[in-house]
This record gives C-alpha cells, structure tokens and sequence, in this order.
C-alpha cells in the first residue's frame, strides 16, 4: 500500500474502498466492446487498477457504456442501471454515447446517452485505446476523491426528469419508477 | 458445371432470365409467384444453403428487389462445388404498393428470421410465414426504416432533439 495514501485511508476507509473496488458491469453494446476484453485481461490487466469484471448488475458498481446505444439496448441499460447497488458510477466510452457519433442521424440510435442516465465520465474517441480506459479510470479516481462522481445522488435528485425522458421514448416503460415521487407538489413542479 | 446449370434453369423454367455476371456466379431473374419452385429446383441441384435473404429498394422504378443468395453448403454433394465456390442469386422484382410474397420457409427452413427482418425493415409480407412479429426494433415506424423514403434526419429532429437535456 501506498504510504503517503494512509491518513486518507484512516480519514475515509469506505471512499478510499469504493476508490479502489470498481467492479464493471460485463454490458456489451456497440463496437466498443471489442477493447474491453483486452483490458480485463493479461495484456493491459485492469486488476492493476482494482477493476474486475462481474456478471451481474447486483455486484458491480462501474458500469461502462462501450459503444452506440440502439433504443433496445437503451432500455437494458436504464433497468440495468437501476439493478446497480448505490454509490455506482457510469463512464461512456466512444464518442457515440456522447452525441451520436456517426450514427448522428441514425433512426434506432440514441444520440445523447446523459439525457436518459447520469454519466460520471466520458471517454472521447472512436475507438478509445486500452490506455484511454486507464486514463479515464485514475480521472474516475480524482472524481470519487472529489466527491463528484455523484451521478447516483444526481439520479435520484433528478429522477423525474429522467424517467420523464425515458418515457417520452418508450411511452411505458414496463416497470414502476426506481424513486417514487413522495408528493404530488413535486410531481406537478417535475 | 455452372453452364450445365444454366442451361438447365433456362430449360426447365420458360419465364426466368439467367445471367453470369463473373466467374462462379449466376443471377436469376425469377417471377414472383415461381420463386419456391426455383428455389426448390435450385436446392435439389445442390445449392442446399440459403446464405442471406436481402432487399433492394428501387423508388424510380416503384418496385422491390428481393434477392435470395444461394451457395453449397455440403462440397460432396455436388460436382459444381469442385471446381470453385458457385453463388447463385435468385431475384424477384414485386411492386412497392403492397408488397407481398410467398414465403420460402418450406424450402429453406432459415429463412424464418430474414423474412421477419425484411418484413420489418421494409415492409414487405411474407405470406405463409408462422409470426411476423417484430425482431429488432422498439418503436413503431411509420415507413418501415429501410425504406429509401423514410427520411432519418427528419426523423431524428421529430424523434430525438425534442428530447430536453436533464437539467441539474
């Protein structure tokens, strides 16, 4: 362990743990994926990092969008999202989460992932190499540190608009709100 | 032998163009209502794989160009395999009003989902299929997307912009 990192860890045991546990979600969409399995694996081995990759939403708390997002996938990735267990973080990997990519006019691809989930991170390109994972995840790390990597406070703070987005895709969306409004006066203010 | 083959579609059937566009091809211009007996015919010959099922959209001309591309699965089973990989096209030309085939599932059993898959993208019926239910996607289209008059920019300005970003 890092010697100079130890009052932070006797400061803040379970932030500094959170830090250095991020458990990915295995959620392949799109192309980026492709760059996935060399990461978690021997060639770049994310485990350097404290990233593993687990098989269930119920496990992990990164969750990695790696590619386009087609309004099917869309949909796994809101309920999957909402399987994650608090404090989650999601990073958005190519550029087509961020605004479309070269699917900017497509009919089946959502162009801006952030209007339907938080996002904590994004990592431009198309595609990000291996390293730009790594880069991202030590900028994910200075964030957690920061107390900024807040999209799961920001989710439930702002759930209205969010499932008021969802639902102007979907129209029903085929399960009951995460977050339930607790009065109708913030109802009617969403 | 591809000309053994060619000459023999032409014989056996009156009404369908045969054409070799390059070598180890063949391109078969079939009626509509004779594309299962082709099909049948061609497979008993020995193009037992139906390799893709596909979908040409021909606004100018108001018309539709289902192409069906064969191969051999099996090398033994024929002399033509031997020599070189054969692909034979079978193309039907049906109207863009109405668009309506006869499924071939009873020939070339998967051609069970790329019938659904054209069906959906473009619209077009297969009669006799067992569910034409949706494959791919999640909304409802109006024009079936793969359509050359389904206009995608205008669709995502309908569809995706009007959505507000998240305001935090």
């Amino acid at each position: 362990m890092d010697r100079n990192q130890l009052a932070k860890w006797l400061k803040s045991p379970v932030e500094m743990a959170n830090k250095y546990s991020l458990h990915a979600v295995y959620f392949c969409t799109g192309c980026g994926i492709i760059e996935i399995p060399p990461v978690i694996t021997a060639r770049w081995d994310a485990e350097r990092f404290g990233i593993k990759a687990v098989a269930t939403p119920r496990q992990g708390n990164l969750f990695m969008i790696t590619g386009y997002v087609s309004l099917k996938t869309l949909k796994a990735i809101i309920r999957t999202y909402e399987q994650m267990p608090d404090p989650k973080y999601t990073v958005a990997f190519g550029s087509c989460p961020i605004n479309g990519g070269m699917y900017w006019d497509s009919y089946n691809t959502i162009k801006h992932l952030d209007k339907y989930i938080p996002i904590d991170g994004w990592i431009a390109g198309c595609m990000p190499r291996p390293e730009a994972v790594f880069i991202g995840v030590t900028h994910l790390w200075t964030l957690i540190d920061k107390g900024k990597a807040d999209g799961y406070i920001r989710y439930s703070k702002n759930y209205a608009s969010y499932r008021r987005n969802q639902e102007m895709l979907f129209g029903d969306l085929g399960w009951p709100p995460l977050y339930p409004s607790e009065s109708p006066a913030e109802e009617a203010r969403a | 032998m591809i000309s053994s083959l060619k000459s023999s579609l032409e014989s056996t059937f009156k009404d369908v163009a045969v054409g070799e566009p390059e070598a180890g091809r063949l391109s078969v211009l079939a009626p509509k209502d004779s594309l299962p007996v082709v099909l049948r015919y061609l497979k008993e010959n020995g193009l037992d794989h139906l390799a893709l099922l596909s979908c040409v959209d021909w606004p100018e001309r108001g018309k539709f160009e289902v192409v069906y591309v064969l191969s051999c699965y099996m090398p033994s089973n024929t002399d033509y395999a031997s020599e070189q990989r054969l692909h034979v096209f079978v193309k039907a030309e049906i109207p863009r009003e109405h668009p309506a085939l006869q499924s071939v599932i009873d020939v070339f059993e998967n051609a069970e989902p790329y019938e659904r898959e054209i069906h959906e993208l473009f619209g077009v019926h297969f009669a006799g299929h067992p569910r034409l239910i949706p494959l791919f996607l999640e909304r409802e289209y109006e024009i079936p997307p793969f359509r050359k008059d389904f206009d995608t920019r205008q669709y995502v300005a309908e569809t995706f912009d009007p959505i507000p970003p998240v305001d935090e």
